[in-house]
């Protein structure tokens, strides 16, 4: 294994990234929470940057670590947050899901360790937005279109689960 | 990619979605703009006369030669055509369902978003149907899931509806999640997203780490569509969520969203795994992996079928009974007999009639009983008899008696059990669960014939529910005895 500046940039943000994911997990408070979210945002906004896609990291850190990372504040601010996280799971609950994760891990490990990847030029790095831009209208218009129709349905599903529904607080008055 | 090009295509194939997502987009304008006190099921009968008139534009289609748009994103073939098929008309039926739901916590006052996003949710399963890269499905089969998601809590003010649409969007998170892992893999061993390439690719796969990490991938595919088709051990989620859910949504859970699983599976799967790194004897992965989902398709029967036996809410024995299906059509997926997509067709066709006239009968007496125990079916024979006996013709084809659809359905699959390498065990698991399953079936008979019942007024059935229950039952009855127009109809599919 030769240790170039490429491995060790893409060993640190991997290992932010997942610390970030399980702090996220296992913080108490809803605002660590959040900043460990944001951890690991940036830290896949790097990998991106490694693998030679400007574009997608500059959204992932306006999009994600910006945009929805304030609204989640903006949530947590507007909202009830004194609730800490629920009574622990059982012990032997506990063991089992590890064990699973391990397993899963070395499973995964098997396959991956000393796998050779064929390495192919890419052209990725010239003139990124424009590629995606062209392959996005082109290409994958169907698929694109429907994500239109996709984030419709969420901000209708959004309004009608989150709207205060006047009439009951009428009944109440 | 000029316009020109961009212009060739044949896009007139995609004429069903293009029906589909207009009328939905057409509902939510109209529940924007219709005045405050309308009654919403105005827009219910338009979206039934947009469905239908997307089964005449798919029938009309039904002799245009295969054809794909945009290197395979959209691709319409037979099997494309067969499914969606099934899957609108059941869609159909469903909206007839839910113009006539009117229970006590009802959805007065989201009856329009209902409609339209229930016809979303059609669309991403018809997208489903008829697509050859795994962007595209994935698009598609989230647009199915969010829709649900939606669906499953729209009694707000119901604390089970509540519940059922959390569990669902918890779980449904975690099983797209664990599905998108696997895809991600066949990406990085293949270098693209369109299914045929990804397929020819595969099949010159010699390195064993390759095939090695093609098993895997694999695996995280299947277990993360299995959530989709509430197959064991995956299947927690479906009885909470089905018991939540207001009974329309239930009905096309456990119908449509369950055939666009399936779809998707033999999709994804059989195309991109089947000649997969094969083996000197020609034998790809999926065959490799054949006992595992062997081993799946016995413990869903299993657990499906006995489980159902102690349920005392008629919709958490259906959710049971769901799995038990997922079950059989999951052996026929395992034998990768010839007669593989002949039978799964056929049984997803009958257990769409048999289901949702199911689901008709129940939705009325639950609506009147205001609960939805096994109980409320007590002395039905005589509060209505016409309804018993439907509901008893399309409990005989859910258990799979002969002269119904369900037996066909059955059939098909036993006898691809044994074609090729024969499948002895799982083909005994299925009779002796069959076998499990009329204990339960023929418990909501007894209740029905034989029991007093506790509340002697009449039930008065609305039309909707009339015209469901009159295509379920002669569809089952027909399909029953002349499976030939069937297979007839799919042989002549090119």
């Amino acid at each position: 294994m030769i240790f170039t500046g490429e491995f060790l940039a893409f060993m640190g943000l991997a290992l932010v990234a997942i610390i970030g994911g399980v702090l996220l997990l296992n913080l108490n408070k809803v605002i660590h929470m959040v900043v460990a979210l944001i951890f690991t945002f940036v830290a896949i906004a790097g990998i991106y940057v490694l693998l030679s896609a400007e574009f997608v990291a500059a959204v992932q850190i306006l999009i994600y670590s910006g945009a929805i990372t304030i609204i989640m504040l903006f949530g947590i601010m507007l909202t009830k947050h004194d609730d800490e996280s629920e009574a622990k799971s059982g012990k032997w609950r506990k063991l089992f899901l590890f064990l699973g994760i391990l397993g899963f891990a070395f499973a995964v490990y098997i396959g991956i360790y000393n796998f050779n990847v064929e390495q192919v030029p890419t052209k990725l790095h010239e003139n990124n937005t424009l590629q995606i831009g062209e392959a996005l209208y082109s290409k994958y218009i169907i698929p694109f279109e429907l994500t239109s129709v996709l984030l419709l349905v969420a901000l209708v599903g959004s309004i009608i689960l989150a709207k205060n529904d006047k009439k009951k607080e009428a009944d109440k008055e | 990619m000029d316009l020109e090009t961009l212009k060739s295509f044949e896009w007139s194939v995609m004429t069903p979605e293009f029906i589909i997502l207009g009328v939905a987009a057409l509902l939510t304008l109209l529940d924007l703009f219709l005045p405050k006190k309308m009654d919403r099921r105005i827009l219910g009968w338009i979206g039934i006369v947009g469905i239908l008139a997307a089964i005449l534009s798919v029938a009309s289609l039904l002799n245009v030669e295969s054809t794909s748009i945009l290197d395979d994103s959209f691709t319409f073939d037979a099997f494309g055509k067969s499914f969606k098929l099934i899957l609108l008309v059941g869609s159909a039926l469903v909206m007839f369902l839910a113009i006539s739901y009117d229970a006590k916590e009802g959805m007065e006052d989201y009856r329009g978003e209902f409609y339209y996003l229930f016809l979303s949710a059609l669309l991403g399963a018809m997208i489903m149907t008829s697509s050859g890269d795994l962007i595209t499905l994935f698009i598609g089969l989230e647009l199915l899931t969010v829709s649900s998601y939606i669906l499953a809590g729209i009694r707000k003010h119901n604390l089970q509806s509540n519940e059922s649409a959390m569990k669902y969007v918890i779980n449904g998170g975690i099983s797209t999640a664990i599905t998108l892992f696997g895809m991600s893999y066949v990406y990085g061993l293949t270098g693209t997203t369109n299914l045929f390439e990804i397929a020819n690719k595969l099949a010159a796969v010699t390195n064993g780490q390759q095939a090695y990490l093609l098993g895997l991938a694999f695996l995280m595919i299947f277990v993360g569509l299995s959530f989709k088709l509430a197959a064991a051990p995956f299947h927690m989620w479906a009885p909470d969520v089905y018991q939540g859910a207001p009974t329309p949504v239930t009905a096309f859970l456990s119908v449509i969203s369950k055939s666009a699983g399936f779809v998707i599976v033999i999709r994804i799967l059989i195309s991109v795994f089947y000649n997969a790194a094969p083996t000197d004897n020609g034998e790809g992965i999926l065959f490799k992996m054949h006992d595992y989902l062997a081993v799946i398709a016995a413990v869903t029967m299993i657990i499906g079928n006995v489980v159902a036996l102690k349920q005392t809410n008629i919709k958490r024995l259906f959710a049971y009974s769901s799995i038990a299906h997922a079950g059989y059509i999951l052996v026929a997926l395992t034998t990768m007999s010839s007669n593989l997509l002949y039978s799964i067709w056929f049984y997803l066709l009958a257990y769409m009639l048999m289901n949702l006239g199911a689901f008709a009968v129940i939705q009325v007496v639950t609506e009147q009983a205001g609960s939805s125990k096994i109980s409320d079916f007590a002395g039905l024979a005589r509060r209505s008899p016409i309804l018993a006996v439907l509901m008893g013709i399309l409990l005989v084809s859910l258990a799979g008696f002969p002269g119904t659809a369900g037996f066909i359905g059955k059939l098909n699959i036993f006898v691809g059990a044994f074609y090729g390498t024969p499948h002895y065990v799982l083909a005994a698991i299925m009779i002796a669960t069959t076998v499990i399953s009329y204990f339960y079936y023929f418990g909501i008979m007894t209740q029905m014939f034989f029991r007093p019942a506790s509340d002697e007024r009449k039930l008065n059935i609305p039309f909707g529910i009339v015209v469901v229950l009159l295509v379920a039952v002669v569809g089952s009855i027909l399909f029953g005895i002349m499976p030939n127009i069937a297979l007839d109809f799919l042989n002549n599919l090119h």
